[in-house]
């Protein structure tokens, strides 16, 4: 990044005059310095229970703040402009590209320490942290949407298996409305929210359909290829058969989660880390009904397949081009994104076993707590592992991925408010990736 | 047959009482709401059809907001997702009451500040015949007219040079330039419905400035004084783009922020969230409380004789 | 010193009561709105770091050419305009109550102050759960009124969704207007009601000639503020709706959040704020010059 321009240079001489200040107060003298890690406000227990014995373990000490998830990006962006003295972070995968081209992030690709857990991770998750070639952190947490049915709904309309096809799920639905067993049965949370890019995702996924072809070229207005059939599909669920609400374009997937809670669907979509508070008695009335089912396919797909998605730890470049902070920081993404002193994968362990985050470890799916969590809050394993093994990372992530995203947003809701075609959406789409990939 | 008087008030009491109720529903209404979701748990509160009353109130959500200690957090004491327990609250709960403290600290030192500021400048710019207090006003006015999202990386960055980051310092200094402007406003206002005779008759007397100010002006402005201490303690309390950008961890955020966490946190509990909403409306409500007599049935306008 | 030779007693006077607040200001005021002025000239994109071209007035242009603007500008329109209405009526209402002496009015005015005191976090959150078309308390109170027939879409309607947005925020802000009103209303001589009185006008008549008119720096007052924070509205529009459905609810400032951190664009999100911080500017100049008296005018 050239500080040719007044802009970056008013910036940095701001960095540089608190950096001289800061040393200044500490006399010069070589002091353990706190590492900074900032993340979003969720699992903050378990991070600081694990950051306790971090900080026992290597005498490190660790300056944990977190932002609410919704505010994470604007928090986190104009400290990161104003160059606040970050070490690690937390990233989702779809703003990789935009933060590498930022200079926000350091590749990895030069730290065997970190690198080497890239054997013990699933495939695609390791994926999600490339860009152009370079790796850019390690992963403590990796899931899918899963499609999940209510168990009671089910067989009061006497429906004995869940739905394996897009149509199936149609026809399923209608008798359950018929029933007066649920008024909508099939919950989708389609409001503007930072999830609707994985839900479109994997049911574009599970149609056979793609939005980006293998050289990042949009195919999402490709009637054969792309998610035209799909935009088709959710505007006749919401307007011809009525088996999805039309206020659906204002649940968000916090308020979908109540309303699966309290046994009102049939059918959602939901990330699987969800399973864990819906099968809770504490927290929803349909506790132990919520079960999932392989993502339905379209007519196009040929297995049932899935959007997956991860959330990293990512370096800072200065805190890796500093001598001093380089040490602490890299001790620090190891013990959290890898293995901690005791030789294990405890940070991912817990965040499963106390609120149902998956990971990305693979080693770690044979344990038998991971096992018995899975028994206990979703049935069983065997539909959660086979899906994982499908699951595809979205292929819409690139440097204008955020600009895009609003286009795509709004496209999806015209079309879930039937104000514009499922082909003129997907065009606009298309429309808007060719411009920004172009400039 | 009722004599005209007393039916003209038996109509007045009967219009009032009406309009009372209504405004009484309106305003008190949702948050009664709040407080009786504050006292149901998360299943009670998404029953159809709702449950206006709860049906077995719990001080769950109070307790785990009071009862919460800021303890160092080890693989022991964490909290986790508990079946056995009716309860499921999120982690950070022990954050609230300090986000409480800082909130109730931050307003009320930029109510003084602004009590100290606003109150000299608006004297000056309402009454006394100076060259530029158009132009002053505007001036200060129209530091206020760009929006806050476009002010806050440069902020940081202000604040950041200052090594202020996570100060309450950084949140006054902040929220006295959020609402001098319009606390100044407020104070001319009603400056100016003061007749110029006091204040030549004051001048005439040879007091100074500050003293006109000190006897003749502030007690008869006493109501727009409070209104305005009022307004510079509520926009501090419930600031929040701010408060999110400025402070990084419990040591000065200040209430919304925490709240925030709790919502977008994904292991959410609305009734947690409504109940620390209730907490987070009875500070300034009981201090509103002790001042609004000065408003309501304050000084009233026999003081100002025509 | 010098400059202050040539001043006035009460010149002197006047600047140094009034420079303590330009101190405040200028500290933290100027450097931001400086910066932000700066950045809007400039063609800045985060995720394009090594390539900053001075633009001069070309993201301006820009800006007025793209139609999404325009439909900022119009969901902005039709929200402040309904949101300044509203409240000002309201406020106007509540304040003629409490105006009057009547047991319980002490209670009243203090009840009046919740909705004040409520974060606008806490108001947002409440008032979509009340709005939420599943087990909203909206649609139940309705149903049971027989005012509708099933549970309805509110926030989630694009027709409904600037409205039921704009109810929260009125709510709100109601009271804060209420007391200014309030005030100016106490400052209004009792002399000319009894005038009044004297020549033979009843209520109504007193309410409009006497009344209203004294009310003009009250109105001014509510006015200005109103329009000032209606017109940035952000906080509830974050919480309740992201700009949705579809673009129902996406008014400037929402554009100048997207544009900023979502889509990185610094320079283009720094020229909105202006363009919206000119269009409050001159409106609140326009309420002042019309209301305003004494000095203002």
């Amino acid at each position: 990044m050239t500080k040719s321009t007044r802009f970056g240079r008013r910036a940095a001489l701001a960095g540089s005059a608190a950096a001289i200040g800061a040393l200044a107060a500490t006399g010069g003298r070589a002091q353990a310095r706190p590492i900074n890690f900032t993340a979003w406000s969720a699992a903050v227990d378990q991070v600081k229970s694990h950051i306790s014995a971090f900080e026992k373990a290597t005498g490190n000490k660790v300056n944990y703040e977190n932002f609410p998830w919704a505010q994470y990006r604007t928090s986190v962006v104009t400290r990161l402009v104003g160059n606040a003295p970050m070490d690690v972070l937390w990233v989702s995968d779809a703003w990789l590209p935009e933060f590498a081209e930022a200079g926000w992030l350091a590749p990895i690709d030069d730290i065997p320490e970190l690198m080497k857990y890239n054997a013990d991770a699933a495939a695609y998750c390791t994926n999600s942290m490339v860009y152009k070639a370079k790796q850019y952190g390690l992963s403590y947490y990796g899931d899918h949407m899963s499609f999940v049915y209510n168990t009671e709904l089910l067989q009061k309309a006497g429906i004995s298996a869940p739905p394996t096809t897009w149509d199936e799920v149609v026809q399923q639905s209608l008798r359950i409305k018929q029933g007066g067993h649920a008024e909508y049965p099939l919950l989708l949370a389609l409001a503007i929210d930072t999830w609707l890019v994985e839900f479109m995702s994997a049911m574009v996924f599970s149609n056979g359909g793609r939005f980006t072809d293998d050289r990042g070229d949009a195919v999402m207005a490709d009637a054969a290829r792309g998610a035209v059939s799909t935009a088709q599909w959710l505007r006749d669920a919401i307007h011809t058969h009525k088996i999805v609400s039309p206020g659906a374009v204002e649940t968000t997937e916090i308020n979908a989660l109540r309303a699966i809670g309290a046994g009102q669907a049939a059918f959602a979509i939901v990330p699987t880390y969800r399973l864990r508070a819906l099968n809770d008695p504490s927290q929803a009335s349909a506790a132990g009904k919520i079960r999932p089912a392989l993502m339905p396919r379209g007519p196009r797909a040929t297995a049932s397949t899935t959007c997956g998605w991860i959330r990293f730890f990512g370096m800072t470049p200065g805190a890796k081009a500093d001598r001093a902070r380089r040490a602490p920081a890299v001790q620090f993404m190891e013990f959290f994104g890898g293995k901690d002193n005791t030789g294990s994968y405890t940070l991912q362990k817990l965040l499963l076993t106390d609120l149902g985050l998956p990971f990305c470890t693979l080693p770690l799916q044979n344990d038998a707590d991971v096992k018995s969590f899975w028994e206990k809050w979703a049935g069983g394993s065997a539909v959660i592992s086979q899906q994982a093994a499908s699951a595809q990372k979205k292929d819409v992530v690139a440097p204008w991925f955020g600009e895009w995203n609003e286009t795509s947003n709004q496209a999806w809701q015209s079309v879930f408010l039937a104000r514009a075609t499922p082909e003129a959406a997907t065009t606009a789409m298309a429309r808007k990736w060719a411009e920004l990939k172009k400039g | 047959m009722i004599a005209p008087r007393l039916r003209r008030r038996l109509g007045r009491g009967l219009l009032l009482g009406f309009f009372s109720v209504l405004l009484v529903a309106y305003v008190a209404g949702p948050v009664a709401w709040l407080v009786s979701s504050s006292l149901q748990t998360d299943a009670q509160i998404t029953a159809i059809p709702p449950n206006w009353l709860p049906p077995e109130p719990t001080l769950a959500n109070f307790e785990a907001i009071f009862g919460a200690k800021s303890e160092v957090v080890t693989y022991e004491t964490r909290r986790q997702g508990d079946p056995a327990t009716t309860r499921f609250l999120p982690s950070g709960a022990e954050n609230l009451l300090p986000s409480l403290a800082n909130s109730f600290s931050v307003g009320l030192w930029v109510a003084l500040l602004n009590l100290v500021l606003s109150v000299t400048a608006a004297y000056a710019i309402a009454v006394i015949p100076f060259r530029g207090r158009r132009g002053a006003l505007y001036a200060i006015l129209v530091t206020r007219v760009i929006p806050d999202i476009a002010l806050i990386v440069p902020l940081f960055l202000l604040v950041r040079a200052l090594g202020l980051v996570n100060t309450q310092t950084a949140l006054v200094t902040t929220y006295l330039a959020v609402t001098i402007p319009f606390t100044i406003f407020i104070l001319i206002s009603y400056f100016e419905s003061i007749p110029a005779d006091l204040y030549r008759a004051a001048r005439v007397d040879g007091c100074s400035h500050v003293a006109a100010l000190r006897h003749v002006y502030l007690p008869l402005a006493l109501p727009a004084v409070i209104a305005s201490l009022m307004f510079a303690f509520l926009t501090s309390w419930n600031e929040f783009i701010f408060a999110l950008i400025l402070t990084q961890n419990v040591a000065a955020q200040t209430l919304p922020i925490v709240i925030s966490g709790f919502v977008m946190d994904f292991t959410t509990s609305f009734s947690f969230v409504n109940a620390a909403g209730v907490i987070a409306i009875v500070p300034p409500v009981v201090l509103a409380m002790l001042f609004e007599r000065y408003i309501v049935s304050g000084l009233t306008a026999g003081a100002v004789k025509g | 010193m010098q400059m202050f030779r040539g001043l006035s007693y009460d010149e002197r006077n006047a600047w140094l009561l009034v420079a303590p607040v330009f101190a405040v200001l200028v500290a933290v005021a100027l450097y931001p709105i400086a910066y932000s002025f700066y950045t809007s000239l400039y063609d800045i994109v985060l995720t394009r770091p090594w390539r900053r071209p001075f633009v001069g007035t070309g993201n301006y242009e820009r800006i007025l050419a793209d139609p999404q603007f325009w439909i900022a500008v119009q969901r902005t329109t039709v929200y402040t305009l309904v949101t300044v209405a509203a409240t000002t009526i309201l406020a106007l209402g509540v304040a003629l109550l409490l105006n009057e002496a009547f047991p319980g009015r002490r209670l009243l005015s203090a009840l009046i102050l919740l909705p004040w005191a409520t974060p606008s976090i806490v108001n947002g959150l409440m008032w979509k759960w009340i709005y939420d078309p599943s087990y909203g308390l909206l649609n139940a109170l309705l149903l049971k009124l027989g005012m509708i027939e099933r549970y309805t879409v509110w926030l989630g309607d694009p027709a409904k969704t600037l409205f039921m947005i704009a109810n929260a925020a009125v709510w709100k802000q109601m009271p804060l207007a209420a007391i200014l009103m309030l005030v100016t209303m106490k400052a209004i001589p009792a002399d000319l009601y009894r005038a009044a009185r004297v020549d033979g006008a009843n209520a109504f008549q007193r309410f409009i000639h006497v009344t209203l008119p004294a009310l003009k720096p009250g109105f001014m007052l509510v006015l200005v503020y109103e329009t000032m924070i209606s017109i940035r509205h952000f906080d509830l529009f974050l919480i309740m709706t992201q700009g949705g459905p579809g673009d129902a609810s996406y008014t400037l400032s929402w554009q100048i959040y997207v544009e900023t951190f979502r889509s990185l664009k610094f320079g283009l999100g720094a020229a909105l704020s202006y363009i919206l911080a000119m269009a409050t500017f001159l409106l609140s100049w326009m309420f002042i010059r019309m209301l305003g008296r004494g000095m203002e005018k």
